[in-house]
């Protein structure tokens, strides 16, 4: 372990879903700063600083949500990793923390994406893929189509996951679907990019999620005696640039982000009860997993068809719905999984509880960087 | 944004510079003079040894499919079908992401040739045209 764990005071989210217009993404924040704050018993005085992670908020919105909740005037910074942007925030609190700068510290992912991101998410205009026809469900599609090639999986098992994520939907009051979708269903809605479907995408979505993290002083501070869960460590890689004609679904990137949490938190694969992982399309739940060594390369998907990946399941992978129920505001996604880890640690998760989770990962990949294999990814491993 | 309908280029210029070659059309890599790898777009850097020295490199014309999908919704302002692919480009052992066209969506398949060709990506402040590339099935198919 190279630093010391931060522990988890209290967490907190508005429920992700699509919000008038005239909802501010400050309102959302503010909604989810004081659920966090409630929940861990802290008064802003308490607060030494804040982190807020962001991909479409605009200038300095972590300032502009300080000045509304009554943060003003405490260090204050914006965190952009695009989809792991909620995540990234809560690294950069863990190393404050750990490096003896605060004691307390929120963490707030926010995302207003519904009045000003339509059709999907593609890269910045600068970056070249962009300029060749490049939306992120097309890659995930090339993704998809290679793994059923290469590894004799069928379109079936693909769709197993968004089936198996909705079915654990049902039972999270926060996410912006909760009603078990059919296999036919996913099969049968509309072609986004081919092979994959509507139901195979997350959507686009609003919302926030915050996290209060501590030092034992910090702790103290707020008066709590029980520690309860503990970030030990949050990985951070970036895509290395690809050379080759190798395996398109390598998930090296992934490799690289799994060994980092192993090696920052010393828990090691065997040890980990259940993962939130980056669902935003269903074929990246599967390569990412198996990218992180926690699934054998190509079982993923039949993995995600035998039920090894849900509830009850060997390996409970997305209990609380993942991004493709619970939605994916891109900059709240790491901070939400972040506090399904801390309810399923404290089992309080209700309906979607794992039994016996003892250590549990969450994973986020934000962005694509033309001719790497992605852009950043966050391992958060933490323990009850 | 390239549609599939949009002509092959014959003039203008490269809408990134240093990308491509107009006359004859040819995408610009660089290659490792220490390992031999290959780079599209070219670096500056090796990205396979990080220590050889690289040199400028002109890329085969020639690719295949590697994988492909036919995207039926994008951001407004992008007309869809179009079909996107990985082109591999075995001689230089080069993997990119281009549109393709000479073929209609449902008749594309994994390792299906096909060949460089420029397009439009735009036209410039100035009137000029942005020249862009894309691949075009080999064998004439039904497009
Ligand atoms: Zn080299």
């Amino acid at each position: 372990m190279s630093l010391a764990p931060a522990h988890v005071a209290g967490v907190g989210m508005v429920r992700f879903g699509k919000y008038p217009a005239d909802v501010m993404l400050e309102a959302m924040a503010l909604g989810a700063a004081r659920e966090a704050l409630a929940d861990a018993g802290a008064d802003l005085a308490a607060v030494d600083g804040l982190y807020v992670g962001h991909v479409f908020g605009g200038p300095v919105a972590g300032q502009r949500i300080a000045a509304q909740l009554g943060l003003d005037g405490r260090p204050v910074s914006n965190h952009e990793n695009y989809c792991a942007s909620g995540a990234t925030a809560i690294r950069e609190a863990w190393v404050a923390l750990a490096a003896g700068l605060h004691d307390v510290a929120l963490v707030i992912g926010v995302e207003k994406m519904t009045d000003r991101v339509a059709g999907g998410v593609r890269p910045d205009p600068g970056d070249l893929d962009a300029a060749v026809g490049y939306v992120m469900a097309a890659g995930h599609a090339m993704s998809a189509r290679r793994y059923l090639a290469d590894h004799g999986a069928t379109r079936e098992q693909i769709a197993a996951v968004a089936v198996k994520n909705h079915a654990h939907s049902v039972h999270n009051p926060w996410a912006q679907y909760r009603k078990p979708i059919s296999l036919e269903q996913v099969l049968g809605a509309r072609p986004i990019a081919e092979p994959l479907g509507l139901l195979d995408c997350s959507p686009i979505s609003d919302g926030a999620a915050a996290v209060v993290l501590c030092t034992p002083a910090g702790l103290r501070r707020l008066g709590l005696g029980s520690t309860g869960p503990r970030v030990l460590g949050v990985g951070l890689v970036s895509g290395t640039v690809q050379t080759g004609l190798g395996d398109l679904n390598a998930e090296d990137v992934s490799r690289r982000a799994g060994e980092e949490a192993w090696r920052l938190s010393g828990v090691g694969p065997d040890d980990i009860d259940l993962v939130e992982m980056h669902d935003c399309f269903t074929i990246a739940e599967i390569v990412r997993m198996e990218g992180l060594g926690l699934v054998p390369h190509g079982r993923g998907a039949a993995w995600a068809a035998e039920g090894v990946t849900a509830l009850g399941g060997r390996l409970p992978v997305n209990p609380s719905g993942g991004l493709l129920s619970r939605g994916h505001p891109v900059g709240a996604t790491g901070a939400a999984q972040v506090c399904e880890l801390t309810w399923q640690l404290r089992g309080t998760a209700g309906g979607r509880q794992v039994d016996g989770a003892r250590a549990a990962l969450a994973y986020c990949k934000g962005g694509t960087v033309n001719g790497t294999d992605g852009g950043s990814v966050t391992t958060v491993v933490m323990t009850a | 944004m390239p549609s599939a309908e949009s002509p092959p280029a014959t003039r203008g210029r490269p809408f990134r510079e240093g990308l491509l070659a107009l006359d004859p059309p040819r995408l610009l890599g660089s290659r490792c003079a220490g390992c031999g790898a290959t780079a599209f777009p070219a670096r500056a850097f090796c990205p396979a040894c990080r220590t050889g020295v690289v040199e400028p490199a002109e890329l085969s014309t020639s690719g295949r499919v590697h994988s492909f999908t036919v995207v039926r919704q994008a951001p407004p302002g992008t007309e869809v079908p179009y079909t996107l692919a990985w082109v591999d480009l075995p001689a230089d052992e080069v993997r990119l992401m281009a549109q393709v066209v000479g073929v209609a969506p449902e008749a594309v398949e994994l390792d299906m040739p096909v060949d460089l060709e420029l397009t439009t990506f735009g036209t410039a402040d100035d009137g000029t045209e942005l020249v862009g590339f894309r691949f075009r099935a080999t064998v004439a198919v039904a497009a």
